[in-house]
Order: C-alpha cells, then structure tokens, then sequence
C-alpha cells in the first residue's frame, strides 16, 4: 500500500538547511494499521504530509496506493487524494460555512458523485450524527466536529486514512469515542489507517508502531513487540 | 460545465460567511463607480436637456447669424418663402437711469452696460418668455413692450433694478430715447447660458431699438434670423438650399443639433476631466480593492488548504474565489450605478439655475454600462494577484498548529492576466473620451504616478530601516521605525493610496490658485480699466478728446474694427478645408479685423515683413502664426474673408506671435491700408486710468458719446473667476471623491493592521510600557508615514500643475508653496487622525483573555 525508500526532505532556512527527514525508508502492507510515534519535532506529521502527496521529499521515491506520487502534478496528487486518500486533523479543518453535510459531501462531489448527498447523509449516521445534518461546524462541540471530519474522511471509502493526532483536542473520554469510531469505520472498509500520536494506549490499538526520532524511523514493530515500543517512547 | 456548476455551488456555500472583511472593498468600488456614473448621467440628462429644448435655445429650426448688418430684403424674402421668420438684434449698449427714477447716490452709478436684446413681434417662435412671474407668446410678448404714452417697454434683470436702485415703472435712457421698464426677465427660452454676460439682459421691441439710434453702419450688432420651417420643408432641406442659393451671404447657419455649441463644448470638457478626476477614485478605490481581497483571501487560507486536501485542483479554487469577487463586486458596483443614477435628481435644482435647460432626469444606460465596464476591470485588474495567489496555498499548512497566511506567488499567467486587465481599463479609459490625447496623458500620468509612489514607499522603508539600524535609544522611535518596515507593513499601500488622493487634490489646489492670480492679481494689473466699443468713425477725435480730459489717463489704445468670417483658405471652402481641430473654433465664428499701417504692440512679426506705412496695393493681411500653423498656411497663401455679404480675398504678408494675456487690443487678422478703410466699421479703445479716476473717465466718455459702450475689465474678470470659482467646485467636489477612496483604503490597512496591533499594545503593556508610550509609538508610525506623503504629494502635485498652466494653458506657473504644503499637511493629518482611530481601539482591550489564547 505505501512504499517509501530513501526518503528525504530538507528545507532552507535563515539559518541553513533544516533536516527533517533523513532517509525514510517504510513499507505498510494493505489493510494494515500503523501508529506513528516520536517526540515534537521528529518528522512524523512531514512524513505523514509526504505520504499524502502535499510535500515533496528533496530526494528518495514515494509510492502510494499504487501511484509513483513524484510522477503527479499538483493537480494530478489532489485527484489522488479525492479518490484514494482520508485525512483526520487535529484541528478538524472543516469548512466554517458549510453544514455537517455539505462538508461530508465535499470530497464526493469533487469526485462528480451523483449521490453525494446521500452518501454524506449515509456517513454522518454512521458516526451518530443523522440528527446534525443542517448544524454548522460553530453549532457542534468538538466531538461532534471531529465526528462531522472522521464521516467526511471516510465518505469515499478511500483505501488510506491519514489521522493526524485527531484526539489532540478533544477530552479524554469523547477522544475515546472519537477512536472507536475510526477504528470501527477502519474495519468496516478494511481501509490502510497511519495514526500520529502520543497517545500509548490508542498506539497500541494498532498492528504495528513506527517511532521516529530525528528524521530516522528509530523503531518498527508489529503487533506483540509494540509494547516494548511505547515503553521505549515513554522513557 | 460540471466544474463551473461545482464553482457556483463550493461559492454560494463560501458567501454564507457573510461581506465581513470585504466591506471596505466594496466601499471603494462602490464609491468610484457612483462617481463615474453620477458625472455620466449628468452629463447625459444636461445633453438631453439641451436637445429637448433645442428648437428653443436656437429660436427656430434653423438659425441664420450675421455681425453688423441684418439679412437683405432678398434674403428675407427667400426664408419667409420657407416658414415662419423671426429676427432678434443682439448689442451692448450703455443704460442710464432717467426721468422719475431716483438720482445716483454717487458719481457714475447713474449708468451701466447692458445687453439689448431687440426682437420682432413673432419672437420667440419656440417657447415662451417668462417675465414679472407670468408667461409671454410672442404676441402677449409683443403687447409688454409695445410703446405705451410714447414710451416703448422693457423687460429687464432684476440685476438692472438693484444696480440702479429702481422699480419697475422706472425710466431707463438707452442712445437717444427713454424705455419703461415694464416688469423683470426671468427666463429667455433662447438664452444658452447665463454663467458669462457683461452685463444685465434689457429686452426690447425691434422698433424700440430702432428708435434708440445705436443702429450705425460699423456698429457691433449681432442679428439673428431665425425660420421655423413650414411643414413641407425640412430643416436640413432649407440649411441645403440657403448655402446654395446664397453663397457669399456669410451668414453661420445652424440647425438644432448646434443649438448650444459654446455651452456643449465646456460641457464635454468638464465632462471629461470629471471622468477622470472619477476615475482616478475608481483606482484609488482599486489599491483598497486589492489589499481588502488579499485580507478577505489570507482569511480563508484555512478552508482553501482544507479543500485542496479533500482533492479539490486549483484551478477550482481559482474559480470559487474569482465567482464570489465577481459577486460581491456586482453588488458594490449595482450599488454604485443606483446612487449615481440618482446625481442628477440631486444636483438638478442647483444646475438648473445655473444652466438655461432642465435636466432631462432619467436613467441612461449606457453612462452607466461605462461606469461599471470601469468597475468591473478595476475588480480584475486588482483582485487577480490575489485570487492567483490563493490558488497556491499549499494544504500542508493544515499540519501546522496555526494555520497563518502565506505569500504564495501567482504563476506567470496571472501576472499577464494582472496587465492584460489594466491595459483594458487604460484602453477603456482612452476610447471611451471625447478627448483621447488628454485621456492617454491621464493614463501615462496614473502609471507615472503610482510607480512614484511605490518607489517613494519603497525610500521610506529603506530609510527606516537604516535608521533603525543606526541604534536609536529611544524605544519609541525605534519601535516605530520598525513598523515601518517589518514584512507585510502596510507603508507602501497607504502611502499610495494617500498619496494619489493628495496629488489630485495639490494639482487642484495649484491650478485654482494660479488661475486665480491671473485672474486676481496679474492680469488687473496689466489690463487695462476699461475697453469702449462702438464708437463711431465720426466720433473719434472727441472720443480722444474726452480720455485725454480725464486727470491720470494713460495708455489710449484706439483701433477701427469690424467683424467678418474666413470664408475660403488658398480659395477652399473653409467647410473642405482641412484644418488642425484645436483652430478650428476660428472658422465657426466671425473675427474682428482691423487695418493699421504699423505693427501694433502686444505682437511681434515671426514671419514675413511688415508692410510700408504708405502701402496701397492689392489686399495684404497679418495672420496669427498660431492660426497659420493649425491652417497649414505660409506668408504668400491666401485667406478669403466675407465682409458684410462682400468676400475679399488677402494674401498673408507676414505672420505675427500674438501676446493674448497682455490684454491690450490684438486682432488675429490685420488688413494693410487700402482695403477695409471704406467699409462700415467702427471703433474700440482700451484705457488705462487709476481706479480712482475710472469713474470720471466712464462719465467723461458716456456724457459726450451716449451710444459708445464701456467694459470695465475689472467686472469683467470678476465675471470670470465667478465662472472658475463654480466649475472649480465641481472639480473639487469629484476631488473629494478621490481622497474619501483614499481614506477608506486606509481604513482598510488600519483595519487589517489591527490584531496585530492588538497583540503588540497587549505584550507591552504586559512588559510594563504606559499607554503613553504605546500611543507616542504609533502615533511616530503614522506621523512619518503621513509627511513623507504629504511631502510626495506636494511635489508631484505641483509637477502636475505646472505641466498643465505651462503646457496646456500656456501661463506662467506660480509655485504657492504655502497652498502645496497646506493641502499635502491636510492629507497627512487626516492620515494620522486615521491611525489614531485604529490605535485607541486596539488600546481598548483587555490583556487577559488575549494571552489565554495565545
């Protein structure tokens, strides 16, 4: 589903050029889920932003989902995104003047469905919100915005998620819903799913646990050694 | 289609949000547009005004008009075989107050230069006259000022009364014989205007006039025959015949569509300086247009990342954004069209005593089709950097915990489409004016201006920078300076938009200024006291006598006159005759002529030798090289002049540079000796004398020769500045318009400044710093910006000016440095009174709840 190998990615700055990765090289079968971990600044959320097609690496080849990304144009990685790839925020980044349905039916629309409306409706009852349709996003808690983001990632069945940190800003127990909901969404679409966190407990929710330090991927394991992972992250 | 359809939908879902943040935009659009469209319709509604009453300003449906002799018994004949034939006598004339009328309280108030108006029993043939609140026809007309007791009536201005001190009843002595006056004029139906006269309206009966003797051979007397065609005869039928059937008669000839040729003429030009001064607010407006785009733009960075991670191209997001401009801006432009829809029902009171029409009120499409042409490529031309801008925000920001705007550069192709749409509007600008020479100097001026500008923000900015870098100690001054330029300060944008409202408003203030001088001060001290008219060949030695009479009297200039048209230049029909269009005004009307055997003075030969004293040959001429250049002729070419019916033809022996503004008497056209002596003329004389002893010599003049007429030049360009002083507010007025966009555009930096004044007012006054501080900081910030303005302002203003008294109007250019800074300090205070606003707001808030949320 993903490969990447070599990846590498180094900004210019004031104060010289900035390594922000360094020689990623990662493979993630289909289906399968993947918790990224690391401390601020290690490279997780570039490495996510370089998988869903919105930076370029500087050196090193990314494919995804069966696409050469470096072979797409803008709007060639944005046609990409439409029909493959769900992104999770940790902001939600819904759109303040659309309603819960019309920002579901966003991606579906773009892709010319004529039933996006009714699969946005459709979405939006699977996560518990078929009564918030018409709500914009000031009218709805955090939650229930986070809920309007997980319908709308996953509205198109796309065959990635991306979430970045998406309990980042929501409260203990409704980020737990939250979870539950994209891990259940993830199931029912037997969907590829890469989570950023911090969050030990939801990293060991998934198959497998990256951790990054530095811009190096420091630590891959599968489902029994994640454990040890999490224990190394929290020291 | 389907992306189109998907645009209109992602937009109309986008406008949910509501203006907030474009308002400014649409203020400056709105603003401009109005502007243009209001000084459009009003134009139109005049224009249409005029046509409507065209048959009434002209007196007929065509109008004949001769100098110095009426039409001849055959030429009468001819038109009464045509219609309906009214004639009017039109001269100046000196009024004096006699019989019961109270005595002058002072020397010389007893008499006063009129212009009589002698008409016939079938005037007016269109319209009516409305005098002592009621209305005459012609035949009601005729009865008001048929003789009564032996006394002919008068209709006269009310000016006439209060000069005088008189009543109606009142007996007035014009050349030989008393006039009643019989009640006040209110409206001539056939008047084109009544912002110039010389003096107040007297109309009389034709046999009144008659009756006073002024009616010499050689007396300036212009006569009007005007026909109302019978029915099987049209208008362009009987002005085609007439030329055919009567040649030589040297008479002008106009139809209705030149009822008001003078007062079209002035209308167009102002029109057109309107236009652009309008214009000018409309790009004023444009620079508030492009930064308020980018704010309302920098404000959606977050759902345009958002869509464009949800797969949307960019060329979609380009769509979404430029429909909705295009919206709002058709909003702000609709509203623009109403209000200027609505000038002329505004201003129809005040300009309908002013002009001799009503305003034909309605609404005139295609003003306004214009106006919002200009509006919607001023959108474009400001908006697309922007719009092209945000189709590049890239989706990555969303990773980021504050999404904040980014400085995306457009691609190459809308940068062309950025020029492409400004060509337009300069083209627009240039093809749309009746004058595209003045409109295409207009453009190079906003183009020279606005780099200007840019380049005078881009030295403001350096030197704040390296005076920031010289380490003040005053932390003040220091945080000042940096504001100036920190990235994304506002400098550049307020000193242009500031500015380009300054300039115009500087330009004004010099150009009235100077004129004013002229006016005012340079040209009385010139000029001479008084120019008499009309006296008689017989009358010229006591004529002579009379001036020398008068204590302090100096500088008699006296010279015979008569009037006739160029009739043929080298033996073409001026009508083929292809001549350059700023002379063109030389051929439509008649010239005075004159004859001398010396050069006169207030000239200078360039061209040619002057003739000898004692010359009698064939007829010679003096030409003026201004004339000759713009006619294409040389000394040896020929100009064919029609004289009282009679055509002379004289070749140009010489040419002459005419000194216009020394006021003294010049001619275009002088004869040499031998070819005018016997044709009836008479003569005009300009005096100087000290203004105390101006009324002894109108007395010393008018007592003895009652039918020569007196000119004091001082009423005269006292009449002028008047007709300045009211075109002046109507230039001022629009100029206002200009600096109201400017304003609102700084409205809009102060206000897109404001969160980060804000946050900048919080953390000092965390950090200690009294609100005077914070205050004395900014105020510096915006203090500087609004000098270094006023001082760009002041300069280019007064290049401005001086290109156009030196260049256009051919004046000497006063600098007024006390008007120049005057105005640009004006502008920068405003600038600071702004900048103050927006600071005592952010002053206001409270620090806590905005450090909790940072």
């Amino acid at each position: 589903m993903i490969r990447l190998s070599g990846v590498q990615l180094t900004l210019d700055s004031l104060a010289g050029p900035v390594h922000i990765l360094r020689g990623i090289d990662l493979d993630v079968a289909d289906g399968e889920t993947v918790a990224v971990v690391g401390p601020s600044g290690s490279g997780k959320s570039t490495m996510m932003m370089v998988i869903a097609g919105l930076e370029r690496p500087s050196a090193g080849k990314v494919e995804v989902a069966g696409a050469d990304l470096g072979a797409l144009d803008e709007d060639g990685l944005a046609l990409f995104r439409r029909d493959r790839v769900g992104i999770v925020f940790q902001n939600f980044h819904l759109v303040p003047t659309m309603t819960a349905l019309e920002n579901v039916a966003i991606p579906l629309e773009f892709a010319g469905r004529a039933d996006a409306f009714a699969a946005a409706k459709k979405g939006l009852e699977a996560v518990g919100l078929g009564h918030r349709l018409d709500h914009y996003p000031a009218q709805l808690s955090g939650g229930e915005q986070q809920r309007v983001a997980l319908a709308r990632a996953t509205a198109a069945a796309p065959r990635l998620i991306l979430a970045d940190e998406p309990t980042g800003n929501l409260d203990g127990d409704t980020g737990a819903q939250v979870m539950d909901l994209l891990f259940q969404l993830r199931e029912k679409l037997g969907t590829t799913l890469i989570l950023i966190t911090h969050d030990r407990n939801l990293a060991g929710r998934c198959g497998r646990i990256v951790r990054l330090a530095d811009g190096h991927i420091v630590g891959d394991e599968r489902a029994a050694g994640a454990a040890n992972i999490l224990a190394a992250a929290a020291q | 289609m389907k992306a189109l359809a998907l645009a209109f939908t992602l937009a109309r879902r986008e406008l949910r949000g509501g203006i907030k943040g474009f308002r400014i935009v649409l203020a400056c659009l709105a603003l401009g547009v109005a502007a243009i469209a209001g000084i459009g319709s009003l134009s139109r509604a005049i224009e249409d005004g005029l046509a409507r009453d065209a048959r009434k300003l002209l007196g007929g449906d065509v109008a004949f008009a001769l100098v110095h002799r009426p039409a001849s018994a055959a030429e009468l004949a001819w038109l009464a075989e045509r219609g309906t034939v009214s004639t009017v006598a039109d001269l100046r004339a000196m009024a004096y107050v006699d019989g019961n009328g109270a005595a002058p309280a002072e020397p010389g108030k007893d008499r006063l230069l009129v212009e009589m108006k002698g008409v016939d029993a079938r005037y007016p043939l269109f319209g009516e006259v409305e005098a002592e609140g009621k209305v005459f026809d012609a035949r009601a007309l005729a009865d008001a000022l048929a003789a009564q007791g032996g006394k002919f009536g008068a209709f006269v201005d009310p000016l006439l009364l209060t000069r005088f001190g008189v009543k109606r009843g009142a007996l007035l002595k014009i050349g030989s014989i008393q006039i009643e006056i019989r009640g006040t004029l209110e409206r001539e139906p056939d008047r084109a205007t009544r912002l110039f006269t010389l003096g107040p309206r007297v109309l009389v009966s034709e046999q009144a006039l008659a009756a006073t003797g002024l009616v010499q051979p050689g007396s300036l007397i212009y006569y009007q025959h005007r026909l109302r065609t019978a029915a099987a005869i049209s208008p362009a039928a009987a002005i085609a015949a007439a030329k055919t059937a009567f040649p030589a008669a040297g008479w002008r000839i106009r139809g209705t569509a030149e009822a008001a040729p003078g007062l079209e003429t002035f209308l167009t030009r102002l029109t057109l300086y309107l236009t652009l001064v309008g214009l000018t607010a409309l790009l004023v407006g444009g620079l508030g247009i492009a930064s308020g785009v980018k704010a309302w733009l920098d404000g959606r960075t977050g759902t345009i990342a958002t869509l464009k991670c949800l797969g949307a191209p960019a060329a979609l997001i380009f769509r979404v954004y430029l429909i909705e401009v295009l919206v709002l801006a058709g909003i702000a432009i609709v509203v623009g069209l109403a209000a200027g829809t609505g000038l002329p029902l505004l201003l129809a009171g005040p300009l309908e005593a002013l002009l001799p029409v009503k305003l034909e009120i309605s609404v005139y499409p295609l003003p306004l089709l214009l106006a919002a042409g200009f509006g919607l490529l001023t959108v474009l031309a400001f908006s697309l950097w922007a719009l092209g801008a945000a189709r590049e925000v890239p989706p990555a920001l969303l990773f980021r915990s504050t999404v904040a705007p980014v400085e995306a550069r457009p691609r190459r192709y809308y940068l062309v489409a950025t020029v492409l749409s400004a060509t337009a509007l300069a083209a627009l600008a240039i093809l749309t004016a009746t004058d595209r020479f003045m409109a295409g100097l207009f453009v190079a001026a906003v183009i020279g201006t606005f780099a200007l500008f840019q380049g005078g923000a881009a030295v403001i900015t350096r030197l704040a920078k390296a005076a920031s870098k010289s380490g003040t100690r005053r932390a003040i001054l220091r945080f000042a300076l940096a504001n100036l330029h920190r990235p994304g300060s506002p400098v550049a944008r307020i000193v242009l938009a500031l500015g380009l409202g300054a300039t115009v408003l500087v330009t004004i203030a010099l150009l009235e200024g100077n004129l004013d001088r002229q006016l005012r001060e340079q040209l009385p001290e010139r000029a001479p006291s008084f120019f008499f008219i009309d006296i008689l060949p017989n009358q010229v030695a006591a004529f002579d006598a009379a001036v020398k009479a008068v204590p302090g009297a100096a500088g008699l200039e006296r010279t015979p006159m008569l009037r006739g048209r160029i009739a043929r230049i080298n033996g073409v029909p001026v009508g083929r005759a292809a001549v350059a269009e700023n002379v063109r005004w030389a051929l439509d009307n008649e010239r005075g002529l004159t004859f001398a055997a010396t050069p006169p003075s207030g000239s200078e030969v360039v061209a040619g030798q002057w003739w000898p004293a004692d010359y009698s040959g064939p007829p010679l001429i003096s030409f003026d090289a201004n004339l000759a250049e713009g006619m294409g002729l040389k000394v040896g070419d020929t100009l064919t002049f029609n004289i009282l019916g009679r055509e002379v033809t004289a070749t140009i022996a010489n040419l002459r540079k005419i000194h216009w503004r020394s006021l003294g008497i010049n001619f275009t056209v002088i004869f040499a000796p031998g070819a005018l002596e016997g044709a009836p003329h008479s003569h005009i004389a300009a005096v100087h004398v000290p203004p105390r002893a101006e009324t002894a010599l109108l007395t010393a003049v008018t007592d003895k020769l009652p039918n020569v007429s007196a000119i004091r030049v001082r009423d005269a360009l006292d009449q002028a500045a008047g007709v300045f002083e009211q075109v002046g507010f109507a230039v001022r007025a629009t100029a206002m318009v200009t600096l109201a966009a400017g304003l609102l555009v700084l409205a809009g930096a102060v206000a897109a400044g404001h969160r980060r004044r804000v946050y900048d007012a919080v953390v000092f006054k965390v950090l200690g710093a009294t609100r005077r501080r914070v205050m004395g900081a900014f105020l510096i910030e915006y203090g500087l910006i609004g000098l270094a303005t006023a001082i760009f302002a002041a300069i280019l203003g007064a290049i401005l000016a001086w290109a156009i008294v030196t260049q256009v109007m051919n004046a000497p250019f006063a600098l007024l440095p006390q008007t120049a800074a005057g105005t640009a300090l004006i502008a920068a205070a405003i600038a600071l009174a702004f900048g103050f606003f927006g600071i005592w707001r952010a002053m206001g808030q409270k620090a806590a709840p905005l450090l909790r949320n940072e």
